[in-house]
């Protein structure tokens, strides 16, 4: 399977994710995470040349397109982020993605991301700004695009292996877990990859939609635990 | 976990020679799909054995002595000790003893009068190993077949105990060698020799104190598996609310 056709499954596979949460939706549950993965959706869809080239020129072709991904990006991981460490009910998480430390981190890497965008040559859309990749500002602009994401990951790894391993959990959740921590390993391998520079050749592409699938099929296992569940609707008397 | 499925061919051409195996299945009720599994697999399950000598008539003890692990079962079997009897009844059916005990209302004793609830019960495995051990049964057990401890104490929290298992369990005690085929569910307590009313008589001849005692113990372990349950229940109310 080549690269391109990775990058459509995922994004299939997001949209997807999100529109089986709609009637969930509709029903006041689970906004969140269908914001994330709407989010995530445009995010993966932006990263995709027949999209990009296509929704940057109505952006005025100054590749505005690319900022909006990476805000896309923040956002899912902020939201994503904070939903999990309340899932894994792991309190060090929830404090450092919400609490003052990754408040800060998310803000400083907003702030420059901004900087080295406005500071950037940019005339003419380049999907994942590669026809740009002489300047310098532009490079800057890239590793700090990867800085919040790897903190989130970072923070959620521990949490999801644990819940992983419980072994009083149920099956399917420690899979979801599972499935969860992998992902989150892969940002952060990804992202630990290229600051010692290796070179990632295809690995470039496959590295962080693998972690995106990984991602958005724990959460339909999670989804799907919570629909079966609301389904049967077994009260189970504790004292019978 | 089960007998060879040489074995018990030879067993069925002995108590069926002109059946084939569907119609063993058909006799036993049971599905003719599990049965063959287990003939390929070379397994024959200890359930499927006493289904069969069920629906033929025989007594499913004698038929299981037949086969490896189970030869002594039939001369092994005794009248259950009180306390075997009394760790079959229920812990709401002890409370309830409790509560009629005192309102001078207690009943002569008898199984009918007491309504007690049919066994075995959610406990009942583990209420029976707690019965019969003489202090260091799970160790012993544990050692003569095999069965890792950690393994043995996820059966019991399951409400399981494997036939074989159960057997030597009761060897170790010295208690009947039907008795844990009872509480298993295996046997219906006729079959092991059970005695229709006999947990009546020997929850109704405990004394007030003791009855006390036995009540708080099972309370106890009730309470512990709720707490259980309750945490497990919050885990998956925080991923199904969170993620879900």
């Amino acid at each position: 399977m080549n690269n391109l056709a990775i990058q459509w499954l995922v994004l299939a596979l997001c949209a997807l994710g999100a529109v089986v949460r709609l009637p969930g939706v509709l029903q006041g549950r689970g906004r969140v995470v269908f914001t994330a993965l709407v989010l995530l959706t445009v995010a993966v869809g932006l990263s995709l040349d027949a999209i990009y080239l296509a929704v940057d020129p109505v952006l005025g072709g100054v590749n505005v397109a690319n900022l909006l991904l990476r805000g896309c990006l923040y956002a899912v991981f902020l939201l994503l982020g904070l939903r999990m460490a309340a899932a894994f009910d792991s309190r060090l998480a929830s404090r450092l993605v919400a609490g003052p430390f990754g408040i800060a981190v998310l803000a400083v890497t907003v702030l420059a991301t901004l900087y080295f965008f406005l500071a950037s040559e940019l005339q003419g859309s380049s999907t994942g700004l590669r026809g740009f990749d002489t300047q310098d500002t532009v490079l800057q602009y890239i590793v700090v695009g990867r800085l919040y994401p790897a903190y989130v990951a970072a923070c959620l790894v521990v949490p999801g292996v644990h819940a992983a391993l419980d072994r009083q959990a149920r099956p399917l959740h420690r899979l979801a877990s599972g499935f969860l921590a992998a992902g989150f390993t892969l940002v952060v391998a990804n992202v630990a990859l290229r600051l010692i520079a290796a070179d990632l050749h295809q690995w470039d592409i496959i590295l962080p939609f693998s972690a995106i699938l990984l991602t958005v099929v724990g959460l339909c296992l999670i989804w799907a635990s919570h629909l079966v569940n609301v389904r049967s609707r077994r009260r189970a008397n504790k004292l019978a | 976990m089960a007998v060879t499925a040489k074995a018990f061919q030879l067993w069925r051409s002995r108590i069926a020679p002109q059946d084939t195996v569907s119609d063993v299945c058909r006799v036993a009720g049971i599905k003719r799909s599990t049965l063959a599994q287990q003939l390929v697999r070379g397994k024959v399950s200890v359930p499927t054995i006493v289904s069969i000598a069920r629906g033929y008539g025989l007594p499913p003890v004698e038929s299981l002595a037949v086969f490896e692990g189970f030869a002594d079962v039939p001369a092994g079997v005794r009248t259950p000790t009180d306390a075997e009897l009394v760790s079959q009844v229920s812990h709401i059916d002890i409370l309830r003893l409790l509560v009629a005990r005192s309102e001078d209302q207690e009943c002569a004793g008898s199984d009918l009068q007491l309504n007690l609830a049919p066994f075995p019960h959610r406990n009942s495995v583990r209420a029976w190993i707690e019965a019969i051990d003489p202090g260091d049964l799970r160790q012993q057990l544990a050692a003569r077949t095999g069965v890792a401890r950690q393994n043995l104490s996820a059966q019991l929290t399951a409400g399981r105990l494997a036939p074989e298992i159960a057997v030597e369990a009761a060897r170790i005690a010295g208690v009947s060698l039907a008795s844990g085929l009872v509480v298993t569910g295996l046997l219906t307590p006729d079959e092991g020799g059970w005695p229709l009313d006999g947990r009546a008589r020997a929850l109704c001849a405990m004394p007030d104190l003791d009855l006390v005692f036995l009540a708080r113990d099972r309370l106890d372990v009730l309470g512990k598996q709720i707490r259980r349950a309750e945490l497990d229940d919050g885990k998956d109310r925080a991923m199904w609310e969170n993620l879900g």
